[in-house]
């Protein structure tokens, strides 16, 4: 027997030789058990579910010749090759004269600002020209959380104990009370959620936005929780408090944007004035938008979250 | 003659955090024990972090952009060495072939 590799590289081959198809696992399987099921009583269970370890493979010799090594040094090289030569071709940053030479572009460079109230044009465009985009989006985050929340929630399990049992199992490797996460957590948790509120509120300025700064709230609720379990989180985010939030947001922005999608549509004046391009309180919709944008995301986040970690809020 | 000095010290900071780097690359790729894995990694986002942020701070001078640099190593400081804390603290928990776990009881 060859020596043992280590765990990663043996992973990997076990990876690619019973990964695949499992068609070609079967075939393997069945070339491997043909010399010991010689004997009846070997016949009458054919279906051996154990599958041969990596290193005894013969299937495996071609990992350890030298075209094979050498063949993925070259794809390797090649992929770092393609990647470098890559961002050496990428525009200077800040460069002027790097703008692609599309009139979409140009429009949107020279009309943003006077059109939507946003000094960050990224925002404009994915709250104002595509808001349709953006809500379909939004919506998109919530039915994944849905579709998650049917499938993993502790409440689909029929009976009480197996719930129990599984809500107890799945508790037990929690941190619990550990010091260390408790003291990170009382220190950073505030800074998160005051920059994630920052990025939210200043999205129509500066880089960020609706998605960036939901994600860095979610990242903060998921903090808390870990650090201080579900009893303190359940102070002021339950169950009822996402179904409420998410909804609301995704009601408030169907609704604001389909009054001005039909006020845009027939040419009437909305009345949502644009403000000064710069000042915190301009930009019309984008920043209650941005706002919802933020909770739905922050929201989704948790909530995928526990879902994946136990079942229940 | 400040300047040559200046960028002896800058790709001193960035040599020794690419070696930090690497050297972590390779150490949770090749290590077999995980309790071994976490040490390297740790090890990246600390010193080989920090060592690169320097690099970074030191090549554009006293700009604001250098405080934001000593803010992100400040903010790992804080944050890695709690992660690598938790993981060993997974691992104690759960590798029962290495230690006297309670794992076993609960697998499903």
């Amino acid at each position: 027997m060859k020596k043992q590799k280590p765990d990663f590289f043996s992973a990997f081959h076990a990876w690619l030789e019973y990964g695949g198809s499992s068609l070609d696992r079967e075939m393997t399987e069945s070339l491997e058990n043909k010399p010991e099921t010689g004997t009846v009583e070997s016949k009458n269970k054919p279906k051996s579910k154990k599958k041969t370890p990596p290193q005894n493979n013969p299937r495996r010799a071609y990992a350890d010749a030298w075209w094979y090594r050498l063949l993925a040094l070259a794809v390797a090289a090649a992929m770092i090759w393609l990647l470098a030569e890559a961002v050496a071709r990428m525009p200077q940053f800040g460069n002027a004269d790097t703008l692609a030479d599309s009139e979409l572009t140009e429009f949107y460079v020279e009309h943003t600002k006077e059109e939507t109230g946003a000094m960050n044009i990224v925002t404009g465009i994915i709250l104002d020209y595509r808001g349709f985009d953006t809500l379909g989006e939004s919506h998109v985050l919530f039915i994944a959380v849905c579709t998650v929340l049917l499938m993993l929630s502790i409440y689909g399990e029929k009976d009480e104990e197996t719930r129990l049992k599984r809500n107890e199992m799945e508790r037990h490797f929690e941190p619990g009370d550990d010091v260390i996460l408790q003291s990170a957590a009382r220190l950073l948790t505030p800074l998160i959620f005051v920059y994630g509120i920052y990025i939210i509120l200043n999205g129509h300025l500066s880089p960020g936005g609706g998605f960036s700064g939901g994600a860095v709230l979610g990242a903060g609720l998921i903090l808390y929780q870990n650090a201080f379990g579900y009893e303190k989180i359940e102070r002021f985010f339950t169950y009822k408090t996402f179904k409420w939030v998410s909804v609301c947001s995704l009601l408030f922005y169907s609704l604001a944007k389909g009054y001005h999608f039909f006020t845009g549509a027939n040419h009437m004046d909305s009345h949502i004035s644009t403000g000064v391009p710069g000042n915190i309180l301009s930009g019309g919709l984008l920043l209650p938008l941005n706002f919802v944008v933020g909770c739905v995301v922050a929201c989704t986040m948790y909530a995928l979250f526990t879902m994946f970690r136990k079942g229940e809020f | 003659m400040i300047d040559i000095l200046r960028q002896v010290v800058f790709a001193f900071f960035l040599l020794a955090g690419l070696f930090i780097q690497i050297t972590a690359v390779l150490g949770v790729n090749r290590f077999r024990f995980s309790m071994n894995r976490l040490h390297p990694a740790g090890m990246s986002d600390t010193l080989g972090l920090m060592l690169m942020a320097l690099a970074a701070a030191v090549y554009a001078g006293f700009e604001p952009v250098t405080l934001k640099i000593l803010l992100i190593v400040a903010l790992f400081w804080i944050t890695s060495p709690v992660c690598s804390h938790l993981l060993g603290r997974l691992i104690r928990e759960t590798d029962e072939k290495h230690f006297e776990t309670e794992a076993k009881e609960w697998k499903p």
